[in-house]
């Protein structure tokens, strides 16, 4: 009997949340697929399995690891459902045509989001496109132990040029990244196309891989650091919300120079083949539940306001943790923007000899 | 004998499809630079001079060419005492000894990988050891398995004669085992030689990062810079290398037959 009305209760308490995506009927999606490409460690795998079984659906989820990477399969012709690219990506989507607008009947829970994404949606100031997923800076992960914490914080980037740290540093293999610290330490936009301003953060580069002799990685970084292998990594703020987390000893440094500050947001693209079940999918993941259970397992600052205060406020999972909530409104830290055609390949080219060196 | 023939043109087929045609798309890429209609193409040597003016390409194909070099030597080394041992069992034991060589090759070299990459994290290498260990490790079976090939057919009656006339083991060894081998060591060195300069996993796991192979800078080009054209003149750079050991190799091998 108990059982019974517990089962009622539930019912009672998932009928309104179903009925509140309006003019839309579950049944009309109950047995189809959803593809679902996404960064790696990004999710928690069971907010994906509750979705599937909430809406009677099949999700097929691929990872990717950047996105140059995701761009040329995306030009290549391949279809997803929902894919998550970073801010300067989806403007250039935007301009291509590669996407299309969300349903808003459907998607109708934008007031949850964050309001220090507010000035950061610049690439789709309206969300007629995009809804964000997570948000981070780029910042430096060190070790206090080896790295007093006035010492990194006085240094900020230019500790990548630091030859007491010679072979205990990992640098995020991306050349969009790395060139990103290599301007910022220079005092350059993170943005510039100026042939000489290019040419001396290649130099930058070049002489923090003579001097630094760094390990170049992607994602390995997050369980090296935690475990505490090397002194210092160039990391996103989730991750490092996640190393904090594991290792006490850890630090978050987000650089006085200024930093990138991006928004990987969930978009449709135009060939997308299920394309009312992503925009139900877009809703699911904003939604407070599922936030949290992402941004608990992964540790990136959620898009969701109310997820963020909680989980960042007193006796939440990230309390006291100073890599969770991304730095707002720090007049040197910038978006990316989408770079013109001719300049997409130039930093990746000019990255690959730094790192051949 | 003419039916025959007729039964292999679905294999002309499929080289035509899987071996011939992406050729001619790297073939055409390699010469091309982007921005070209489906119809008119500007032929170009750029990519090439591009290659060969840096440096930095320069000094990576080198390195990869070294370590290609060093791994078949180091497999040649290990590889052939291991065969001789193994040739030299009963039967029994020699069939058991074979399955055990090529057991590990039952596990995908990626896992493996990835194994060594745990062990070695221990230690305080340098990268290029690391990247060796890897690849002498991953490629000896091949090396052993040709080499024990030759040896095992190889006439017994050959070395009685050979102790007959008086020769000792060592001079037998030299005169009659070591030179009706070599045939086996130079497939052996094919077999290594050839994946080894190409190699990209090992390299990018072991290498903790700043050990970078030409397999590596295709990938690089192709993945994340998206300069097809580029990755593909370096493709083709590294397939004339590989014809031009192959062709060599095999002249040494008829070198040896007819002396």
């Amino acid at each position: 009997m108990k059982k019974i009305l517990a089962y009622l209760l539930v019912l009672c308490l998932a009928l309104p949340m179903m009925a509140s995506a309006q003019g839309f009927d579950p049944a009309e999606v109950a047995g189809t697929t959803l593809n679902v490409y996404n960064w790696g460690e990004y999710v928690d795998m069971s907010v994906i399995r509750d979705f599937e079984k909430e809406y009677n659906v099949r999700v097929n989820y691929k990872t990717y690891e950047s996105n140059e990477y995701l761009w040329l399969q995306l030009q290549s012709g391949d279809s997803w459902d929902i894919i998550v690219p970073s801010d300067y990506l989806i403007e250039r989507l935007i301009g291509a045509g590669m996407l299309q607008p969300l349903d808003k009947t459907i998607v109708d829970n934008l007031d949850q989001l964050a309001e220090g994404l507010q000035g950061l949606m610049t690439y789709d100031p309206d969300n007629t496109y995009s809804v964000p997923y997570f948000w981070q800076t780029m910042g430096i992960v060190y070790d206090t132990t080896k790295i007093p914490e006035e010492e990194m914080e006085a240094q900020g980037w230019d500790a990548f040029q630091n030859p007491a740290y010679a072979g205990h540093a990992y640098m995020y293999d991306s050349s969009r990244d790395a060139f990103m610290i290599a301007e910022k330490a220079l005092g350059y936009s993170a943005n510039t196309t100026n042939e000489e301003e290019i040419l001396a953060a290649y130099e930058w580069l070049r002489n923090m891989h003579k001097v630094l002799r760094p390990s170049y990685v992607t994602d390995e970084v997050i369980d090296s650091m935690a475990e505490g292998l090397k002194w210092m990594a160039l990391v996103y703020s989730g991750d490092a919300t996640y190393i904090l987390s594991e290792n006490e000893d850890m630090a978050y440094c987000t650089p006085h120079q200024g930093t990138n500050i991006a928004v990987d947001a969930m978009v449709i693209p135009a060939n997308a083949k299920n394309p009312k079940l992503a925009n139900l999918f877009i809703r699911y993941m904003l939604e407070y539940e599922a936030s949290e259970a992402n941004s608990i397992e992964v540790g990136y600052a959620s898009a969701n306001g109310a997820v963020l205060e909680a989980l960042s406020g007193p006796g939440g999972e990230y309390e006291g943790n100073s890599a969770y909530v991304p730095r707002a409104g720090y007049a040197q830290d910038e978006t990316y923007v989408d770079l013109p055609s001719d300049w997409q390949a130039r930093q990746p080219d000019l990255w690959a000899k730094v790192m051949a060196e | 004998m003419k039916s025959f023939v007729r039964m292999s043109y679905p294999y002309l087929v499929w080289i035509a499809l899987f071996i011939v045609a992406p050729m001619f798309m790297i073939l055409l890429y390699a010469l091309t630079r982007s921005g070209n209609g489906t119809i008119t193409f500007k032929f170009t040597l750029e990519n090439f001079s591009r290659f060969f003016s840096d440096p930095t390409f320069l000094r990576v194909l080198w390195t990869s060419l070294r370590i290609a070099f060093l791994t078949t030597v180091f497999c040649i080394l290990i590889g052939y005492p291991a065969a001789l041992f193994i040739a030299n069992l009963p039967e029994k034991r020699q069939t058991l000894m074979t399955l055990l060589l090529t057991l590990p090759m039952w596990i995908n070299m990626l896992l493996k990988t990835y194994a060594w990459r745990g062990i070695l994290m221990n230690f305080d290498l340098e990268s290029e050891i690391k990247v060796f260990i890897g690849m002498v490790y991953d490629f000896l079976p091949y090396m052993i398995l040709q080499i024990h090939t030759a040896i095992a057919k190889l006439d017994r009656n050959l070395l009685v004669a050979s102790y007959d006339l008086g020769a000792n083991k060592w001079k037998t060894f030299l005169k009659v085992t070591l030179p009706l081998s070599v045939p086996g060591i130079i497939s052996g060195i094919t077999l290594v030689f050839l994946p080894a300069v190409s190699s990209f996993v090992i390299p990018k796991l072991l290498g903790g990062g700043n050990y970078v192979l030409i397999g590596n800078l295709i990938e690089t080009y192709f993945l994340v810079a998206g300069d097809w054209n580029f990755g593909s003149a370096i493709s083709l750079i590294m397939a004339l290398i590989i014809i031009l050991s192959m062709y060599l190799t095999r002249k040494m091998d008829r070198s040896t037959e007819e002396a």
